[in-house]
């Protein structure tokens, strides 16, 4: 039998890498696109713009022009992205004319035309109605869609379902009320399946497919463990020097790649180095979660939650790495001071010091497996991140960046391009489009802008309290309810805080939903991911992290920070601006 | 020469129990297996993305938590040796203990309180393994004997 050259298997891999992300891109891009409203002709045109309470444009709204009398409508028009409409009609009636304003989930609006308006617009050809606001409508699909949105919250914080699967059951409520219910009460209409699809962040899930290949290929060399052994060796044997190295080690890793994979790559390594070295493991692995969740805060791609606010916001990899560090440096000091403090007995204990064999083993376990991978990977990594810096200057989006450096490590260090496939997660993929498009739905019954009314009112025109509100609020919701729900919910509020309270366009609250989200889920075990899955390793390796276990230093830790990124924030942008 | 099995997952919780085990492998003049069966289920609930091979990383953990439980029964004048084996804890354990042709077969009861290492479940696994090896089981919890089948 014929072996095929294995040199032809590489250029296969290659192409089917390409297509693949040439695929994706195409209908992410596809996806992006906005549909055009269909034209209409005539000699004159009424004009308006709509938007809600938290003057957010209402798109889609069908607006009419009728004159009593006639069942059919002069003119139709629907508004645009921005809110915007034209009615655009062929002669213009002698008495008075009727604009109506419908949209789901709102009060009809209806608009009327005299004698006066009607002459103006005939003699100039146009008639501008200006700015309407719309009133919000509590329907039945508003409360179907909270109901089903807090279900899916519930479920996700007591882990009744996978995330993705809870996700998933409640965008599949969302449609089954929507055409089921909707078809026997039209009032439980949510929002049709292309409406749908427009509140998915296509970026958000570019970006973290990019990442997701660079991070497979870059965590397979080994350099995570390589490091956690070069941090005990130059301990010399201190535990508590060792801890702060690590605690170092673990936030600069976190806020380059993100704080899940760094735990899942740490903790192993970890555990056995406190094992060896005679002290509780869980005085260096929990100091390490802690500093994971805080140190990813400082760049886009450093945890979840900041990439979704990047894409939403518009704030890029410098715009992170500039505002936020100092705060987070401010954090991780005085989150390593506790620990330090709260482990004072580990840090006394001597061990017997460690066997040769057990040294050799730690010595095998944490070596840098495949050097050649490591500065192939190293290299594009280090480009790809000055490239998110340049790239901000060329308007091109991170997520472009992250599948161009995906794309020249997967041709550059050929890897097995079907376990690149694999290494993407679909999962989390899935998990976030089904996230959105529930999230989409309380946006779109009105939920949010409620939210978004209250919060307005509290917090009035003052910035510093709304710095406050957000990061505590935020930071103490995030420390049950996993942050990246809490975070693409709090979005559009937060987008109708900056846009209402003086001082706010500087996106600070932008930053103080990072911070609060990333810092809240140091408070409880079950707060993060990143948390969970270092207690499922542990737990594994006979040294459970028992919940009051964490609460003791995570709960003190998480409001420490809390108030030093406060603080921070308020320096950078109310005091010092 | 006989061999004793020891089911265990390292850490201190556990070193008691390990010293049962090698008590007994002196009491008896048996050499120890210890096994460390390598379980990633946990992460089937978490959204985030697992880009990493967890196995193999649990696997060189479990090595090393293996050879840490070795030293000590070596120390105490006991032979032993390690094995490392994946998937289902019982299916492993059973799969190991006709493999090595085991006398008696230890198992620790882990530190911590999941659904899967709760007291009730670890006393009916004990039970289902001697049913279904016949070797002589023993449940062991801080370094103390809970269960003993036959």
């Amino acid at each position: 039998m014929k072996r095929i050259p294995s040199r032809w298997t590489h250029v296969q891999r290659v192409r089917y890498a390409l297509a693949f992300l040439c695929l994706c891109l195409a209908l992410g891009l596809g996806a992006m696109q906005i549909t055009p409203v269909a034209g209409q002709s005539g000699r004159f045109s009424i004009t308006g713009q709509v938007s809600d309470r938290q003057n957010q444009p209402v798109r889609k709204a069908e607006v009419r022009a009728h004159i009593a009398g006639l069942a059919e409508p002069l003119a139709v028009a629907e508004s645009q992205e921005d809110g915007s409409w034209v009615l655009l009609l062929q002669a213009v009636p002698t008495e008075y004319l009727t604009v109506t304003i419908e949209r789901r989930h709102f009060e009809v609006q209806t608009i009327n035309l005299g004698v006066e308006e009607l002459s103006l617009l005939e003699e100039n050809a146009t008639y501008s109605l200006g700015e309407l606001t719309m009133e919000r409508r509590i329907s039945a699909g508003f409360w179907a869609a909270t109901i089903i949105f807090l279900a899916v919250l519930l479920v996700i914080a007591f882990e009744k379902l996978h995330s993705t699967t809870a996700a998933l059951a409640g965008l599949s409520a969302v449609f089954v009320v929507t055409f089921v219910g909707g078809a026997f009460l039209p009032d439980l209409y949510i929002f049709d399946f292309e409406r749908a699809l427009t509140y998915i962040n296509w970026e958000v899930i570019f970006l973290v497919m990019g990442m997701m290949v660079i991070i497979a290929i870059i965590e397979g060399t080994g350099i995570f463990q390589w490091t956690a052994f070069q941090a005990y060796r130059l301990s010399r044997g201190r535990a508590w020097f060792l801890v702060l190295i690590m605690m170092a080690v673990t936030a600069v890793a976190s806020a380059l790649l993100d704080n899940f994979t760094t735990m899942l790559l740490m903790t192993p390594i970890s555990l056995q180095i406190g094992l060896a070295m005679g002290i509780n493991p869980l005085a260096l692995i929990i100091p390490e979660v802690l500093a994971s969740n805080v140190g990813g805060i400082s760049t886009l791609i450093g945890t979840p939650t900041n990439i979704l606010i990047g894409a939403y916001a518009g704030i890029g990899f410098t715009d992170f790495l500039v505002n936020q560090t100092a705060g987070v440096v401010l954090a991780l000091v005085l989150a390593a001071g506790y620990v330090l403090f709260h482990y004072r007995h580990e840090w006394r204990k001597s061990g017997e010091g460690i066997s040769l064999a057990l040294y050799k083993r730690l010595e095998e376990n944490a070596r840098i497996e495949r050097p050649e991978m490591l500065w192939k990977s190293g290299l594009v990594f280090v480009l790809v991140l000055v490239a998110f810096v340049v790239g901000e200057r060329f308007h091109v989006v991170p997520a472009v960046t992250a599948l161009v450096g995906a794309t020249v490590l997967l041709i550059w260090v050929e890897p097995d391009v079907h376990q690149m496939i694999k290494a993407v997660d679909w999962t989390t993929l899935v998990f976030f489009m089904a996230l959105f498009i529930v999230v989409g739905a309380v946006q779109e019954v009105g939920l949010i802008s409620l939210l978004a009314g209250a919060m307005g009112r509290l917090i009035g025109e003052n910035l510093a309290l709304g710095v406050l509100v957000i990061v505590f609020g935020v930071g103490t919701l995030s420390t049950t309810i996993a942050n990246i729900p809490i975070a693409a919910s709090m979005l559009p509020v937060v987008q109708f805080l900056t846009g209402s309270i003086p001082g706010a366009s500087s996106q600070v609250l932008y930053y103080a939903l990072s911070m609060g989200a990333a810092m809240g889920g140091n408070g409880l075990l079950i707060g993060g991911e990143a948390n969970l899955v270092t207690a499922g390793i542990t737990e594994r390796a006979g040294s459970p992290i028992s919940f009051m276990e964490f609460l003791k230093v995570g709960l003190p830790v998480t409001y420490l920070t809390l108030a030093a990124g406060f603080l921070w924030l308020l320096l950078r942008f109310v005091v010092f601006n | 020469m006989a061999t004793i099995l020891c089911a265990t997952r390292g850490g201190e919780a556990s070193y008691p129990n390990q010293d049962l085990a090698i008590a007994l492998a002196k009491e008896r003049n048996a050499d120890l297996l210890f096994i460390y069966v390598t379980d990633v289920q946990f992460l089937n609930r978490l959204a985030s993305p697992v880009l990493v091979d967890m196995e193999a990383e649990m696997d060189r953990l479990g090595e090393f938590l293996l050879l840490m439980a070795k030293e000590r029964a070596e120390k105490a004048g006991v032979k032993a040796e390690t094995i490392v084996r994946r998937g289902v804890f019982r299916a492993a354990l059973e799969e190991a203990a006709k493999a090595h042709e085991v006398s008696l077969i230890v198992l620790g009861s882990p530190a911590g309180e999941t659904s899967i290492t709760g007291q009730e479940y670890l006393e009916n696994l004990a039970e289902d393994v001697w049913a279904y090896t016949g070797i002589e089981t023993l449940l062991v919890h801080g370094g103390e004997i809970i269960a003993h089948h036959p």
